[in-house]
């Protein structure tokens, strides 16, 4: 038995507005996702898009969603991504753009990624503060995510290497 | 991997607006960004006005994202013509043209495209993607332009803004890409708004619904705009084989100039000497 092979999407929310963290949630993304994916390939595009096309991990703080669709359609998907303008609940309507950071075949890859993103973000936000307290702040979770981040992700390296082996 | 470029980001005058637009392409990984200088001559006699340096715009540069570097800030100018007396300002006796580092020209009828490909010194021919192509493009002047170094551009922001201009922009290049097989293209923003920039690799991608393939759209948004500015940096060369740039003053230039023609002068006899 193979497994289906999927394309996982990591992307970035990118708004002006910070009400529009508010609206950062799994329907509504699931929504601008398939409408965009409508528009541009048709009723087509959607029913190909939507076989196991889902929003597995969202961040409304910084924006960050991870979905998932099958391997022989991400590229009906992504095509499909630049064309989202905004994010719309019921009644608010927000302005945005999607910001591909990476596409990976797995969870674990793109969780990866992510980190190694975040603190790399971390290190701008720290050369371009200005207030002291900040500074500090901002330092102490450098120091904290070099560490701690490291060895658990040793660990995890260990983990699944054993897995594999196991298996 | 080569750096990103979007050679197509629209002047506006407010600067702060400028700024935010910058400041988005280099959080979204571009390296290399061109302010585009539009001149029309349809809607009224324009001047040419003198680019903004990039240390006006910005005390600091933005950091690219992903890398340590600052952001590149090159000026461009766009001409819309519709008549052959309007490129005479690419001579480079016109005023304030030498301070561009890259032209571009947007051809209105068939004649002007075929001379724009052919025999214009400029390095992007724009192809119009808003309306249906006013004219066929034909293969031999496009052949022509590939051989020269020309290239061709496609913006992307109208078909994000409305549904009819993006029928207009697939339909337009695809009917370019059946001449030029995805050579010689880049896509470029034309944004006005930070919301409207996408990131390299969407942009890449979006060559896909456009029938470049998949390396073609990649070399569109990176290796294509590098060698669109050394094409224009050529041109301030002579024969792109030497370069002047003026050296910079300092205080006590009288002093050692003397000594160093002197020991340039003997340096030259003694290396003249064994030949």
């Amino acid at each position: 038995m193979v497994r289906f092979k999927n394309r996982y999407f990591l992307c970035e929310i990118i708004s002006e507005d910070p009400r529009c963290r508010q609206l950062i949630e799994e329907r509504v993304v699931h929504n601008a996702v398939k409408n965009a994916v409508a528009r541009i390939h048709g009723d087509f595009g959607v029913a190909c898009c939507s076989i196991a096309f889902s929003v597995k991990y969202l961040n409304a703080y910084t924006g960050v969603v991870l979905f998932c669709c099958r391997k022989d359609f991400y590229q009906l998907l992504w095509s499909s991504l630049p064309f989202i303008t905004h994010l719309e609940n019921r009644s608010q309507h927000c302005p945005c753009s999607f910001n591909t950071l990476h596409v990976g075949a797995t969870i674990r890859r793109c969780q990866k990624f992510l980190i190694q993103y975040n603190k790399d973000q971390l290190l701008l936000l720290l050369r371009n503060c200005t207030n002291e307290a900040d500074r500090k702040a901002i330092q102490k979770s450098v120091q904290s995510c070099a560490l701690v981040g490291v060895e658990q992700f040793q660990s995890e390296d260990e983990e699944s290497e054993e897995n594999v082996e196991m298996d | 991997m080569a750096a990103f470029a979007d050679l197509n980001i629209l002047y506006l005058p407010e600067k702060e607006a400028l700024q935010k637009l910058v400041e988005a392409a280099a959080h979204l990984g571009y390296s290399t960004v061109a302010i585009n200088y539009v001149v029309d001559y349809e809607e009224k006699k324009k001047e040419i006005v003198k680019p903004l340096s990039p240390t006006e715009l910005f005390p600091a540069l933005p950091l690219v994202q992903g890398k340590s570097k600052p952001i590149k800030i090159l000026s461009r100018l766009t001409l819309v013509v519709s008549d052959p007396s309007h490129c005479n300002v690419l001579r480079a006796t016109s005023t304030n043209i030498k301070y561009y580092d890259i032209f571009a020209v947007f051809p209105r009828n068939a004649k002007l495209f075929h001379v724009a490909c052919t025999t214009l010194d400029v390095d992007l021919v724009c192809v119009d993607v808003t309306e249906k192509l006013p004219f066929f493009i034909k293969r031999p002047s496009v052949n022509v332009a590939i051989e020269r170094g020309v290239y061709f551009e496609l913006i992307y922001v109208p078909a994000i803004k409305d549904s009819t201009m993006r029928r207009y922009t697939i339909s337009n290049a695809f009917s370019l890409m059946q001449i030029c097989r995805g050579k010689n293209i880049i896509l470029s923003s034309a944004a006005e708004k930070p919301l409207q920039l996408r990131s390299p690799y969407d942009v890449a991608n979006l060559g896909w619904l456009f029938g470049l393939s998949e390396s073609n759209a990649k070399a569109a948004v990176s290796t294509n705009g590098r060698a669109v500015i050394l094409h224009g940096e050529a041109r301030k060369t002579a024969s792109g084989v030497v370069y002047t740039m003026r050296k910079p003053q300092t205080p006590e230039d009288d002093d050692d100039s003397a000594p160093l023609s002197k020991k340039a002068k003997t340096d030259l006899g003694s290396t003249s000497s064994p030949l």
